[in-house]
C-alpha cells in the first residue's frame, strides 16, 4: 500500500472518531475498490456498514471519501483507543474552560489530564496491539496533519506552561501537601478580608496583616523551592492586588524627611571637599624646560613673525 | 618698543626670506593683516606670549635681542639661556605641555655588527622556530587574557551579588519598620569601602593603573614608552581595582581595563620572564626588544577588546586603528588568532561557571543579548531618525568631554595627593549610592514582576505587592545588566519620566567618575546613558505615531542611542562599529550603527576631541597623530630639530661618556657618533647612532679598549647581553666607574647603528613626520653634507599642534 493511500486512510480513520458508531458511506474509486475486495474482512465491513448519521448529510463532501480496505482487527483496536482518547480529551477541555478565570486549571482538572495522559501513553507506546501492528505508527504519524499528536501536544504545552506538575503528585493522584496548605492559608486570609471588608480598611490592614504575611512568606518559600503552579500564582496575585490596591495596605512613604536630610548631607560633602582642596591644596605647577634649538636666527624669525 | 623692533624685523625679513618664497608670502600676509591688534591672538607661540611680555619687564627679552642683533646672536642667546635655566618658569598644568618623562620606543631595528653576526649565525630552522614561537605566544596571550576576563567577571558577579543581597534585605526590613535612611547609609558605606580599597591600590601603589587604560595603550601603540604601563604590578592593581570599582557601584564598566590587562599580559608573556618577580624562564629571548614587544602588545590589546565585547574582529581593528602606523600583514593574522583564542577561552570557562560546559554562547564580558526578533528589524525610513540620534549622541558626547576636561584639569592641579584622590573616589561612590537611592525612593514607577525575572534584585519598596520599582532595575544593578535590560525588556517596562531622570543623573555621575584614580572604563556608562535616552526616543516615537508600536521597538532605539552616545564620547570609528555589530550579533545593524557613529563623530569633533585624546593631551604625552598639522609645510627640519647635538666620537673616552650620560639637564637617549668632534663648533661627520641603553650596558660590562688588550680572553659582548638588560636598564648613577677607568677609551664601532636615518635641513615637517610615523623612528639625524647639525625626536614633532587658531606650539615641561 503506497504511503499516500495509507495517509488517506488515516485521515478517514480520524474522521471516524466523530462518527464512530455508524460510518460514512463513501464511494471508492475503482482501483481502490479492487483492492478492497482482495483484502475484505469482517471488521472492515463493519466500519463500512451503511448506517447514516444526520451530520453526514450536511457534509456532502464526505461522500467522496470512503474507508480503505485495511486489516480490520488492528484498526479496530486502534480506533477503540482513538475513541477513548477523544472522550477524555473532551472531558479535559470541558474542565479547563470554566477553570480559566480565576485560574483553577490545576486543582480542578488534574485527574482528567491524568487519564488523558494515560490513554495517550497507551497510543504512543511501542507495544504491539493484538494484531501485531503498532497504533503509534498508524494513529500518530501517518499523515501530514498528525491530528492526534498535535491536539495532544497543544494540551501538553498548556500543562507545561501552567507548571501544574509542581502542584500535583506524581501519578496525577492528588494535590501536593504544599498546595493544600497554601489553599488553606489563602482561605484563611480571604475569610479575614471578608470579615473586615466593611468599615475602615486600616482596621483590615492591621488585623489581617498576620495571615497575609504568613501567606506571602509561604508563597516566597514556595517560589524559592519552585513548587508554584499557575493556580497558586494567580491566587496570590489576586490577593496581593486586593491587599495593595483594593485595601491600600502597602507601606506608605513616610520617612521623606530623614532620607532627604541624609542625602543632602551626602551631596554636600563633595562640595566641601572640592572647595577645601581648591583653597588649601597647593596648585600643581609645571616647570618649563627650554629645549636646545638651532641658533640660526631663522627659527626666531619665524616664530617672531607668527607672533607679530 | 614693539613698533621699533618690528621695523628691524621686517628689514631682516626681507633679507632672509629670499631663500624661501612661500615663506615670504605667508609672512607678508601675516604682517599685513595682524598689525598691532594681534597682541592677544594666540598664534604659533600663543602659549608663550604672555611669558615673553613678562620677560620684557624683567629686563631684556630673548626675542628683543634676537631681533635687534644680527651679529652677536649666538652669544646673546647663550646668556639668555643661562638666565632662563637659573629660574625655571612655573606654570599651572594645562593641555599645552609635553612631558619630559615620556620617551619613544625603539621600534627601529639597531643594525649594528653584533646584529649582523647573530643573523649570520642563525640557521633557516631557527627562523622557522621563531615564527612558530610567535604563534605560540599569541595563543598564550589570548588564553591568559580570556582567563583574566573570566576571573573579573565571576568575582564581580559574586561580590556584587552579595552586596545587593545585603542591601536588599536591609531595605526590605526597613521599608516595613521604618528607618530607610539607615539603608541609604549602609549602601553608601558599602560602596565607599569597596571603592576605597580600589582607590588606595591605584593611588598609592600604581597610579598608571587609573582609568580605563585605553589612552595609555593607545600611546604605547603609537610608540610612546609610558613608564610602568606594562608591568605585572600594574596588571594586578588593574584587575583588583576594576573589581572594586564595579562592585563599589560606581558608574563604570570593566571593559576598558580589559584592554589594558590584555596588553600587559602580552608584554609579559612575550618576554618569557618577569622582572618584577625576578624569574627568567629562558624562553623567547629573541623577543626582548621594543620592536617585537610592541607587536605583541597590539595582539594583547586586541585580545582584551575581544574578551571584553566578544568581538574578535573588532579587537583586531582596534589594534589596527590605534597602532596603524608600522603594521604588517602577517601580524594581523596572528593578532586575529590571539583575539579568537581569547574570546573562546572566556566563553569556555564561563560556560563551565554557568554549569553548561561546552555551551559557547557567552562570547564577551558584556553581552548585548540577541537582536533577532521581528520587531528589531529596521526600515529605510528609520535611517534619518538614526542619523538624528547620532547627532544628538555627538552633542551629548561633546558635552560630556568638555565637562570631563575641566574636571580633569582641576583634578591634576588640585587633587594630586594620593590621600585626596582616595577621598574623592570614596565621595563619588557615596554620592552615587545616595543619588541612586533617592531616585529609587521617590520613583513612582512600579511594574509587575515578569514571569522570567530578568531583574536580578527587584526592589519593591512602596510598590504594590508583586510589583517592583522600575527605577531600581536601572540603578540597583551592575551597569552591564542595566544595559541589557534597557535593550531587551518589553516595551512598557520603563516609563518615560524614569528614563529621562535616569539619563540625566547617570550622565553627570559617569562624567564625574571618569578620571578618578580608580581603574574603570567608560564604555559601559556611555552605553548605559545612550541606551536610556535611546529607549526614551523609541517610546516617544511610538507614542506620537499611532501605528508606532509596530515598528518603534524601544530596544532597537536603545541600541542606536547607545552606539551614538559611545561614539560621541570616545570617537572611535571603524573598530567601534565592528565591535558594536559583533556584540549585538546581528550584521544587519552594520549600516545604521556605522551611520550613527559617523554622525556622532562629525558632530562631536566640531566641538571637542574624543575623551581618550583629551586625556592623552592632559597627560602631556608626545603623541603623534595620523598626519602632521595641516598648515605646517613651511616648517623645515632646521626649525624643528634640537641643536646643537651632543655627539660622541667613534672612540670615546669613558669619562666623557659617563659625564654626558649623567648630565641631568640634558637627558638624551640617542647620540650620533661622529668621526671626530672638532674643537671649534664645526659640525662633524656622522658615522652612526648609539643609544643610552647600549652605552649603559657597555659601561656595565666595561668594554674598554685597554681592558680588551690586556685580557685577551675577555668574552665578546653579544646581543644577548643587551637583551638581558632589557627593558629596565640601570640608571647611570648605579654604574660605578673608577677614576682610572675614566681615562680608558671605548670603541663604539661595533655597537652603533651604522646607518641611522638622516634628512637634510630643508626637509619639511610633514615629511619628517611621515618618516616617524611610518618607520616608528626614535631619532632622526639632520645632516648637512653628512655633518650632524641637529637631531629630531618625537617631542620635537609632537609639539606642533593644530589649534583652533592655526598652528600652536606646545611647551616642554617637567612633570
Amino acid at each position: 500500500m503506497s504511503p499516500h493511500e495509507l495517509s488517506l486512510f488515516f485521515v478517514l480513520l480520524s474522521i471516524n472518531v466523530y462518527t464512530f458508531e455508524g460510518s460514512i458511506v463513501v464511494d471508492l474509486n475503482l482501483a481502490l475498490a479492487n483492492k478492497q475486495e482482495s483484502v475484505s474482512s469482517p471488521g472492515h465491513s463493519a466500519v463500512n456498514s451503511p448506517v447514516f448519521k444526520p451530520v453526514v448529510d450536511s457534509l456532502q463532501s464526505l461522500n467522496l471519501l470512503s474507508s480503505f480496505p485495511e486489516d480490520p482487527a488492528i484498526s479496530e483496536y486502534c480506533s477503540e483507543l482513538l475513541h477513548v482518547f477523544g472522550q477524555r480529551y473532551v472531558t479535559y477541555v470541558n474542565c479547563l474552560v470554566p477553570a480559566a478565570r480565576p485560574v483553577k486549571v490545576c486543582q480542578n482538572c488534574y485527574s482528567s489530564y491524568g487519564s488523558l495522559v494515560a490513554i495517550y501513553t497507551n497510543i504512543s507506546s511501542d507495544q504491539m496491539s493484538p494484531g501485531n501492528v503498532s497504533c503509534k505508527r498508524s494513529l500518530l504519524r501517518s499523515d501530514r496533519l498528525m491530528l492526534v499528536y498535535q491536539m495532544y501536544s497543544d494540551l501538553e504545552d498548556l500543562w507545561e506552561k501552567s507548571d501544574c506538575s509542581h502542584c500535583i503528585t506524581d501519578a496525577y493522584r492528588s494535590l501536593t501537601n504544599d498546595t493544600m496548605f497554601f489553599m488553606t492559608t489563602l482561605n484563611q486570609t480571604l475569610t479575614c478580608f471578608e470579615k473586615y471588608k466593611q468599615g475602615n480598611h486600616t482596621e483590615l490592614c492591621k488585623s489581617c496583616k498576620g495571615t497575609y504575611k504568613g501567606l506571602n512568606d509561604l508563597y516566597s518559600r514556595m517560589e524559592k523551592e519552585q513548587t508554584l503552579c499557575i493556580d497558586i500564582e494567580d491566587a496570590m496575585n489576586m490577593t496581593r492586588i486586593l491587599w495593595s490596591k483594593g485595601f491600600n495596605c502597602s507601606f506608605p512613604r513616610e520617612e521623606t524627611v530623614p532620607v532627604i536630610a541624609v542625602s543632602s548631607f551626602m551631596l554636600f560633602l563633595p562640595i566641601i571637599f572640592y572647595l577645601s582642596s581648591f583653597l588649601h591644596s597647593e596648585q600643581k605647577k609645571r616647570k618649563l624646560i627650554h629645549p636646545k634649538r638651532a641658533k640660526s636666527y631663522a627659527t626666531l624669525m619665524n616664530i617672531q613673525d607668527k607672533q607679530s | 618698543m614693539k613698533l621699533f623692533t618690528r621695523a628691524f624685523w621686517s628689514v631682516e625679513l626681507a633679507e632672509v626670506a629670499m631663500a624661501n618664497i612661500t615663506k615670504k608670502v605667508s609672512w607678508s600676509s601675516r604682517t599685513d593683516e595682524s598689525g598691532v591688534a594681534s597682541e592677544g591672538t594666540p598664534l604659533l607661540n600663543g602659549a608663550e606670549q604672555p611669558r615673553h611680555s613678562r620677560q620684557l619687564s624683567g629686563g631684556g627679552s630673548i626675542f628683543q635681542i634676537g631681533r635687534l642683533s644680527t651679529v652677536d646672536l649666538e652669544e646673546e642667546i647663550t646668556t639668555e639661556e643661562d638666565s632662563l635655566r637659573g629660574r625655571l618658569k612655573e606654570i599651572p598644568h594645562n593641555e599645552k605641555l609635553l612631558s619630559l618623562k615620556y620617551e619613544s620606543l625603539d621600534y627601529d631595528n639597531i643594525e649594528n655588527q653584533l646584529f649582523l653576526e647573530e643573523e649570520r649565525r642563525m640557521s633557516f630552522m631557527s627562523f622557522r622556530c621563531l615564527e612558530i614561537s610567535r604563534w605560540v605566544i599569541c595563543g598564550l596571550i589570548g588564553f591568559l587574557t580570556g582567563l583574566i576576563a573570566c576571573f573579573i567577571d565571576i568575582v564581580v558577579e559574586q561580590l556584587a551579588g552579595i552586596k545587593y543581597q545585603v542591601i536588599k534585605e536591609n531595605i526590605v526590613k526597613f521599608t516595613e519598620v521604618g528607618g530607610l535612611s539607615i539603608s541609604l547609609i549602609l549602601w553608601a558605606v558599602l560602596n565607599s569601602s569597596f571603592v576605597m580599597v580600589g582607590a588606595i591600590m591605584v593611588a598609592f601603589f600604581e597610579p598608571i593603573a587609573a582609568g580605563s587604560g585605553i589612552p595609555q595603550i593607545k600611546c604605547y601603540l603609537n610608540g610612546v614608552k609610558i613608564p610602568r604601563v606594562v608591568r605585572l604590578k600594574t596588571l594586578l592593581v588593574k584587575v583588583c581595582g576594576v573589581i572594586c570599582s564595579v562592585v563599589g557601584g560606581l558608574a563604570v564598566g570593566k571593559e576598558g581595563p580589559m584592554i589594558h590587562s590584555g596588553a600587559v599580559v602580552a608584554a609579559g608573556v612575550s618576554q618569557g620572564r618577569s622582572t618584577s618577580l625576578k624569574r627568567d624562564f629562558k624562553i623567547f629571548e629573541y623577543f626582548r626588544r621594543d620592536t617585537e614587544k610592541r607587536d605583541f602588545v597590539s595582539a594583547g590589546a586586541a585580545a582584551g577588546v575581544s574578551a571584553a565585547f566578544g568581538a574578535p574582529v573588532g579587537g583586531v581593528l582596534f589594534s589596527l586603528e590605534e597602532g596603524a602606523s608600522f603594521w604588517n600583514q602577517m601580524l594581523t593574522w596572528r593578532i586575529f588568532f590571539a583575539s579568537m583564542i581569547s574570546t573562546f577561552t572566556l566563553n569556555f570557562f564561563l560556560s563551565i561557571y554557568h554549569n553548561k560546559p561546552g555551551d559557547l554562547s557567552n562570547p564577551g564580558l558584556i553581552n548585548f543579548g540577541r537582536f533577532e526578533s521581528e520587531s528589531m528589524e529596521y526600515n529605510l525610513y528609520e535611517i534619518p531618525l538614526f542619523i538624528a540620534m547620532g547627532a544628538v549622541g555627538g552633542l551629548l558626547g561633546a558635552l560630556f568631554n568638555v565637562l570631563n576636561y575641566w574636571l580633569t584639569i582641576f583634578r591634576i592641579r588640585y587633587v594630586h595627593r594620593p590621600c585626596l584622590q582616595v577621598m574623592e573616589a570614596m565621595l563619588v561612590a557615596a554620592v552615587t549610592a545616595t543619588v541612586a537611592f533617592t531616585m529609587i525612593y521617590f520613583s513612582d514607577d512600579c511594574q509587575p514582576l515578569g514571569p522570567d525575572h530578568t531583574e536580578e534584585y527587584p526592589l519593591q519598596l512602596f510598590c504594590a505587592d508583586g510589583e517592583y520599582n522600575s527605577m531600581a532595575t536601572a540603578f540597583f544593578n551592575t551597569p552591564e545588566r542595566s544595559v541589557r535590560s534597557l535593550f531587551h525588556n518589553q516595551p512598557g517596562t520603563y516609563n518615560p519620566l524614569t528614563l529621562g531622570v535616569f539619563t540625566l543623573t547617570y550622565f553627570f555621575l559617569a562624567c564625574w567618575t571618569y578620571g578618578l584614580s580608580v581603574s574603570a572604563g567608560v564604555f559601559i556608562p556611555s552605553l548605559l546613558i545612550g541606551a536610556a535616552w535611546g529607549r526614551l526616543c523609541g517610546i516617544l516615537l511610538a507614542s506620537i505615531t499611532s501605528t508606532g508600536s509596530t515598528w518603534a521597538d524601544p530596544g532597537k532605539y536603545a541600541l542606536i542611542g547607545a552606539a551614538a552616545q559611545l561614539g560621541g564620547i570616545v570617537r572611535m570609528t571603524l573598530s567601534l562599529t565592528v565591535i558594536m555589530v559583533e556584540a549585538t550579533g546581528n550584521v544587519t545593524y552594520g549600516l545604521p550603527i556605522m551611520l550613527v557613529l559617523m554622525t556622532a563623530k562629525i558632530v562631536g569633533d566640531y566641538f571637542q576631541e574624543g575623551l581618550y585624546d583629551i586625556h592623552i593631551k592632559l597627560q602631556s604625552v608626545p603623541f603623534l597623530h595620523w598626519d602632521a598639522p595641516a598648515t605646517s609645510h613651511w616648517l623645515t627640519a632646521r626649525e624643528v630639530m634640537s641643536s646643537p647635538v651632543t655627539c660622541l666620537n667613534r672612540i670615546e673616552k669613558v669619562g666623557t661618556i659617563v659625564d654626558t650620560l649623567s648630565n641631568t639637564s640634558t637627558n638624551h637617549n640617542g647620540f650620533p657618533v661622529v668621526v671626530r668632534v672638532s674643537d671649534n663648533d664645526e659640525p662633524a661627520k656622522l658615522c652612526g647612532l648609539i643609544l643610552r641603553s647600549q652605552l649603559i650596558v657597555l659601561l656595565k660590562h666595561k668594554v674598554f679598549v685597554e681592558l680588551a688588550q690586556s685580557r685577551l680572553t675577555q668574552r665578546k659582548l653579544q646581543l644577548k647581553d643587551f637583551r638581558d638588560a632589557y627593558p629596565r636598564f640601570p640608571p647611570i648613577q648605579s654604574i660605578h666607574v673608577s677614576q682610572d677607568e675614566r681615562e680608558c677609551m671605548m670603541d663604539l664601532t661595533e655597537f652603533m647603528n651604522t646607518t641611522p636615518y638622516t634628512v637634510p635641513q630643508e626637509t619639511s615637517l610633514p615629511r619628517v613626520f611621515k618618516l616617524f610615523r611610518a618607520l616608528g623612528l626614535r631619532h632622526l639625524v639632520v645632516v648637512e653634507d653628512n655633518r650632524v647639525v641637529g637631531l629630531v625626536t618625537r617631542k620635537d614633532l609632537a609639539r606642533y599642534h593644530q589649534g583652533r587658531h592655526g598652528l600652536e606650539e606646545l611647551q616642554l615641561a617637567q612633570t
